[in-house]
């Protein structure tokens, strides 16, 4: 039986998706990228292939994408993480799926905003700068300064009944020494931890101003999980947002239908 | 002690800019049958980038901090213009000592060059000419060079469609000449002047064949080759030079007939936005290292510097200053002029012409007037149904892997658009 693998190594995880022929998704995993990114990468497709008992032989092809794809010298190609997650994100709209038109991706350093034209093509995309504000490294600060895990930060937000308080920072730096300012005037971890999501939201939908957005907008990366930076997004943008069923593996599910569509 | 730390920093910095050319020279200089021989003369006078062979010669200097100053004034007093403004990462460091952090790149690229070089160029520099172009340019230079230099600003008007515009520019470009005369002590005579423009000239003829070589389909030439090509113009003598472009294109016209292209088949991008500089050239790289081919540019470094020529029947001395003056103002798209409008036109004119797939639009973090401008291009763009992106960077090479992944995504989205279509 012939597999087809999509690795998507990001600043933060690993994930790698393996389908079938019919493009149907077999197994997926997800694993930190630590600082060697390609030994990190190898190690989870092994680890991928053994646990779910096929042989590496069935794969016939593999694509990798992220901000690490160069360095996976064991893929056939590469292609960018903005058309992987496109293909990803069409993928999603076939069967009954969602139609999405507008996804909006937050990953380990990088915040995206991918329209997709009618064909589900990539028609226009916007990216954060080189600063690492409105991502995922930003959650990572904030939890830390909170004194909780990044996967507790959806549950805090609006946790205290008040209004979210304003953040004006957009460096993650200046940022942090705000946070601890404000926990200094005495302000509670619900209100500042909410204040962070729509610090992230509202820079993001900055972001979607230069590209537009169109209905349905998607919401994946690894920020998706986080409900309380959905919630903020959905205010800031003024729509509702989807979120697939695991948000972090759609650019490695577009990789993947990429090496079944080239093959 | 002083001179001591002066003569450490430039040591260093010398090693510094050392490492860059050779890193553009990587990029661009590739081995075995790949570049035209005649690109050879162009990467010898990039690897002499910081050691320009003019001055060599002993003549006056008049340092330039932008296209913008009229260059046949300089060649007509046996002058040798130095152009300030670069690409270089270690230059642009050493001059943000002098600047707000926010200030444009290019700016603190500029500034960087006067301090730093301000020893080697102390005899010989005889004139700093500012154009009074963008407000950080005409505020900065103040910064270093007063006390050091003379620094002459050169009045340029915010509008270019009016009259009034006309003769405003046309009086400074004619008090700039005096200036010159008197600094360098040559009088700017009829033949000097008839012979200067006609230097000018003939490089820019140069030029755009070179430009249709650029812009054949396939091209002859990639992008990177052109933008080294263009900033290696006023690094050596200007006849030296046109007669280099001149051996490059007749090489090129023969690989037509034989069918040797540069960027076959890959998507072809228009550059805008702020010039890539040497001896940094990173969005130029990166650009083609990703896939795209750029066919043609709308930048002061490069199009802009050269596309245009002195228009003047009978060349006399008092038609032929303000037919200089013209050839500088009219045609300038530089966004500090109070309207984009014809910038606008002339990308999507070209975009239509030359077949291109996507225009690619640089800003330098700092450049508020490029910056100011994206939104209407994105927009004129748009509804021409034009792929766009747009990217603000700087000189250092921290977000490389950010501006890969950009460029990346772009050549692979225009390409399945064609495949679409």
């Amino acid at each position: 039986m012939k597999r087809f693998c999509g690795i998507d190594i990001g600043s933060s995880a690993v994930k790698v998706v393996l389908m079938d022929e019919t493009g149907e998704l077999v197994a997926s995993s997800i694993t930190p990228s630590g600082n060697q990114f390609y030994q990190s990468a190898a190690d989870a497709l092994t680890r991928l292939l053994e646990a779910n008992g096929i042989p590496r032989e069935e794969v016939s092809r593999t694509v990798s994408t992220g901000y690490g794809r160069k360095l996976f010298k064991q893929a056939d190609e590469s292609i960018s993480e903005i058309t992987a997650n496109a293909l990803g994100a069409k993928s999603l709209g076939t069967n009954g799926g969602i139609p999405v038109k507008t996804i909006i991706n937050i990953g380990g350093q990088d915040s995206k905003v991918i329209l997709l034209d009618d064909d589900g093509g990539v028609k226009d995309f916007g990216m954060n700068d080189k600063c690492a504000a409105g991502t995922g490294r930003f959650l990572e600060m904030t939890a830390l300064n909170m004194g909780v895990t990044l996967a507790e930060l959806g549950r805090w937000h609006g946790d205290s009944g008040k209004p979210p308080v304003t953040i004006n920072s957009t460096c993650t730096v200046f940022a942090a020494s705000e946070i601890v300012s404000l926990l200094a005037d005495g302000h509670e971890k619900g209100e500042i931890i909410a204040g962070v999501h729509c610090a992230i939201a509202r820079r993001v939908a900055h972001l979607a101003e230069r590209t537009g957005v169109a209905d349905r907008v998607l919401f994946d990366g690894g920020g998706a999980l986080n409900r309380g930076l959905k919630s903020a997004l959905e205010d800031e943008l003024m729509r509702e947002v989807v979120v697939p069923e695991i948000p972090q593996i759609t650019t490695a599910m577009g990789a993947a239908l990429y090496a079944r569509e080239g093959f | 002690m002083e001179h001591e730390r002066i003569e450490r920093q430039r040591k260093a910095l010398k090693g510094r800019l050392a490492e860059e050319i050779r890193e553009t020279l990587e990029g661009t200089e590739p081995g075995g049958e790949g570049s035209p021989k005649g690109m050879g003369y162009f990467y010898d006078v990039f690897r002499r980038w910081d050691e320009p062979a003019g001055l060599a010669d002993g003549k006056p200097v008049i340092a330039t901090s932008c296209m913008q100053v009229p260059l046949e004034l300089i060649l007509a007093c046996d002058a040798v213009p130095l152009r300030l403004c670069n690409g270089s990462h270690a230059l642009e460091q050493a001059g943000s000592a002098f600047l707000p952090v926010k200030a444009c790149a290019n700016v603190k690229a500029t500034l960087g060059m006067i301090s730093v070089f301000q020893e080697r160029l102390q005899d010989r520099l005889a004139l700093v000419v500012v154009p009074t172009t963008c407000d950080q340019k005409r505020k900065a230079i103040e910064a270093v060079a007063e006390g050091a230099f003379t620094v002459y600003p050169l009045a340029v008007p915010s509008s270019k469609d009016t009259e009034e515009a006309e003769v405003y520019w046309r009086t400074s470009v004619k008090k700039l000449a005096l200036t010159l005369e008197k600094v360098t002590g040559k009088r700017i005579t009829r033949k000097r002047l008839a012979a200067a423009v006609d230097h000018v000239r003939q490089a820019s003829a140069q030029f755009r064949k070179l430009s249709r070589m650029q812009q054949h389909a396939p091209p002859l030439l990639t992008g990177k080759d052109m933008f080294l090509v263009m900033n290696a113009f006023l690094c050596d003598d200007v006849q030296r030079w046109t007669a280099a472009v001149a051996r490059l294109n007749e090489e090129l016209d023969d690989r037509k007939q034989r069918g040797r292209f540069a960027g076959e088949k890959a998507p072809r991008i228009l550059l805008t936005g702020s010039p890539p500089l040497a001896p940094g050239l990173k969005v130029p790289l990166m650009l083609e290292a990703a896939g795209g081919v750029i066919v043609a540019d709308e930048v002061c470094s490069c199009s802009r510097l050269l596309h245009d020529t002195v228009v003047s029947g009978e060349p006399r001395l008092y038609d032929l200053i303000p037919a200089i003056a013209d050839r500088y103002l009219k045609p300038c798209t530089c966004p500090i002029f109070d309207s984009g409008e014809d910038r606008r036109r002339k990308l999507i004119e070209s975009v239509h012409r030359l077949d291109v797939d996507g225009l690619v639009y640089q800003s330098y973090s700092g450049c508020l007037p490029y910056q100011m401008e994206q939104r209407q291009v994105a927009h004129a763009l748009r509804e021409a149904d034009i792929p766009v992106l747009f990217v603000e960077t700087d000189y250092s090479p921290e977000d490389r892997g950010q501006l890969t992944t950009r460029f990346e995504a772009f050549v692979e989205s225009i390409r399945s658009r064609k495949r679409r279509r």
